[in-house]
């Protein structure tokens, strides 16, 4: 198969010996770590047979082009059926700055070259107005057993299932249509939403926070299951209404993978909701939106039943998009705030210290792809909200050891995390990204200094992660 | 890291009932979608032969060339008002492979692939016959010396004028395109291919002509020419 791709002055050279790249690249999967990929659909290329950078900013998948909006709002229907089967590789190299003195299991596989694993996809059009994305995820390390080995384990990934239609003519334009996913904004076709929003590879072995950010920020990731009415009218207004549930009985397809124990149970259906105002003029395109979750958690997983949490999410978000050959700007920004009212039995257990806490997230990510090869992007994120010692586990016993652990500990009981995520890449061909990721933390777990009250700082969690991906 | 405190306690069970309420459900929901309203008259099917090319036109083509054939992006050229010969060349040509420049094989070889003869002729009658719309003129300041290439080329490296054969006001004919109005970026993008590669077949006409152009002919002239209003 000969592979054509682009010179960054934007002349085409052909390239008939692209596989050549295919051992090399193999090998260096088999040689290096582990990661939390998100989707890349070379199916979707075979159906539409166009290239990725049809449908994504600078080919940087899954940043969607304001085409690959409307393919995707479209059902993923444009095109023509064909083998709707593709696979995605992901293996990394992660090294924290700081792990001197430390138990290493706070840790594993620093330092060290180790392969990950993938994703099968089976996505594409089914009919002229249904059409689907699955992705179902083998993580080589998800957990270790008894004697300390790693385990591999497959899941299910993000799944949506849709039916769309349009009326277009001169006079008007409306997409309307119909989801079913499991994951509350996997559905939306923007980048600031938190399902597609950055970073889009991640180290797993990365030193991980008391919380990540709200509910709605990926909590409910493949555990809940939605259904929901969507309208894209004149290219300009966005409007959707979803209803979440727990996904288990039938949905539980939607969650295969997630221990009974892990999975978050929802009483109930609990409305998602999204707005959007959108505009493209020129080589231009931006949107602002809002968008909301309202959820009652069961506390016990293993129990759904009696009170529940109420956690009232609401988030604002905006994307800038500049794409003209050769250059692709994406700028997402969003701030999401929570406030969850806990049951009553957490307060009485004193699980939480509060009746109520409020948790936020904030991103800002600019990233810049050249020629569809060469790319950077910098983000600013912050999660913070109100301090909780025993949600969080901080405080000292009466000795004044803290509560927590090192490295992991949060002493000041705390939520505030917030850093900087720089990132270059490069895109030898269209289904391999390369990168080098690093993660500067100024606060972790709510201090800057001491902050496990063990005497680590936060930016001794500092990560550099150099990844290879791949997906055909 | 579990935010909230995980308990130990006996797994609550459905019944045999909950589960097979669930499953009439969802059949109702496949069978209300795929017995739904799929119509030829609204396919975004580029591999069937019995959608109409007009419906391909305004249900996929429209995602980039506009509903009107007036696209937004100067990613995607204007087709509004090309003559019919022209649409019909250059897709025959993405569907061959023949067009080979980037805009070809990334975003068009795969949409025409399939398309059928009729098919291209509907496509290209209905762009036809949509009206041109003004683009705001380009970024250059030169609208002189981009006047002079386009209406009297430039002698003294025998390039002529584009009047020549696109039409006295660049309207396009036959399978010579119109050049009033259309975005300035993608034509110095083809005048370069035109001018260092053999990508464009059907245009090879242009490859000498495009030779004889320095780049700030090349962009003034562009420029001039989104500006232009032309029906």
């Amino acid at each position: 198969m000969s592979i054509r791709s682009r010179s960054p002055d934007g002349v085409v050279s052909r390239r008939p010996d692209s596989w050549r790249w295919l051992p090399l690249l193999l090998g260096i999967v088999a040689a290096v770590a582990l990661v939390r990929p998100t989707g890349a659909v070379p199916a979707f290329n075979r159906q539409t047979g166009q290239n990725c950078v049809a449908c994504h900013a600078g080919g940087q998948f899954p940043e969607l082009t304001a085409y690959g909006r409307l393919f995707k709002l479209t059902g993923y229907t444009l095109g023509t059926r064909d083998v709707p089967l593709s696979v995605m590789g992901v293996a990394g190299y992660t090294r924290t700055d700081h792990t001197g003195g430390q138990d290493p299991s706070n840790f594993p596989k620093n330092g060290a070259a180790t392969f990950q694993g993938g994703s099968v996809f089976v996505a594409g059009k089914v009919t002229d107005n249904i059409g689907a994305f699955v992705q179902i995820t083998y993580d080589n390390y998800a957990q270790q057993n008894d004697q300390g080995q790693w385990v591999g384990h497959t899941s299910s990934d993000n799944m949506d299932f849709r039916y769309a239609d349009r009326l277009i003519d001169a006079h008007r334009d409306l997409i309307f249509g119909a989801t079913l996913n499991n994951n509350p904004t996997v559905q939306d076709p923007w980048n600031s939403t938190p399902a597609w929003s950055y970073p889009y590879v991640q180290s797993s072995f990365q030193v991980s926070p008391s919380t990540s950010g709200p509910l709605l920020a990926g909590d409910l990731a493949q555990q809940a299951a939605g259904a929901g009415g969507y309208l894209f009218w004149n290219r300009t207004l966005y409007a959707e209404v979803s209803l979440y549930r727990t996904a288990n009985g039938f949905w539980s397809f939607m969650s295969q993978g997630t221990g009974n124990a892990d999975q978050t149970k929802l009483k109930g259906a609990n409305p998602y909701w999204r707005l959007a105002l959108s505009h493209d003029w020129g080589a231009h395109s931006a949107m602002v939106g809002v968008f909301g979750l309202e959820a009652r958690v069961y506390p016990d997983n293993d129990d759904p039943t009696g009170d529940t949490n109420r956690s009232h999410g609401i988030g604002v978000d905006a994307q800038y998009q500049y794409v003209l050959d050769p250059h692709a700007i994406t700028v997402t920004a969003s701030y999401i705030h929570e406030k969850t009212t806990w049951a009553p039995q957490l307060v009485d257990e004193e699980a939480v210290s509060n009746a109520s806490d409020t948790l936020y997230q904030f991103k800002l990510k600019g990233s810049y792809v050249y020629g569809a090869h060469y790319g950077g992007s910098l983000t600013y994120f912050r999660v913070g909200g109100s301090a909780d010692q025993a949600l969080y586990g901080g405080g000292v016993d009466e000795t004044g050891t803290p509560l927590g652990s090192p490295v992991t500990g949060n002493l000041a009981g705390a939520p505030k995390t917030d850093g900087i995520i720089g990132e270059v890449f490069w895109l030898p061909v269209q289904w391999v990204r390369i990168g080098a990721q690093y993660w500067a933390y100024k606060h972790f777990n709510g201090a800057s200094t001491n902050y496990d009250g063990f005497g680590r700082n936060a930016r001794d969690n500092n990560t550099l992660f150099v990844y290879v991906w791949g997906a055909y | 890291m579990e935010r909230i405190p995980q308990r130990n306690a006996r797994r609550r069970r459905r019944g045999p009932g909950a589960r097979a309420h669930h499953a009439s459900v969802a059949a109702a929901i496949l069978a209300a979608t795929l017995t739904g309203c799929s119509t030829l008259e609204r396919s975004r099917d580029i591999g069937n032969p019995s959608v109409d090319g007009a419906t391909l036109a305004v249900q996929v083509c429209s995602n980039c060339h506009g509903i009107d054939g007036n696209s937004t992006s100067p990613n995607f050229p204007r087709l509004a008002g090309q003559p019919e010969r022209y649409i019909v060349v250059e897709l025959s040509e993405f569907r061959s492979h023949e067009r080979g420049d980037p805009a070809g094989f990334e975003y068009m070889w795969g949409l025409s692939r399939k398309l059928t003869d009729a098919q291209i002729a509907a496509i290209a009658a209905y762009f036809h016959r949509q009206t041109p719309q003004p683009n705001p003129a380009g970024p250059g300041r030169e609208a002189a010396a981009g006047k002079a290439v386009l209406e009297s080329g430039v002698p003294d490296t025998q390039v002529p004028a584009c009047t020549t054969c696109h039409g006295e006001h660049a309207e396009g004919h036959d399978e010579y395109p119109r050049l009033a109005g259309q975005h300035a970026d993608y034509l110095v993008k083809q005048l370069v291919v035109f001018q260092r590669t053999d990508q464009r077949p059907a245009g090879a006409v242009m490859k000498v002509i495009a030779h004889g152009l320095k780049p700030e002919q090349i962009t003034a002239v562009a420029d001039y020419l989104q500006g232009l209003t032309t029906n």
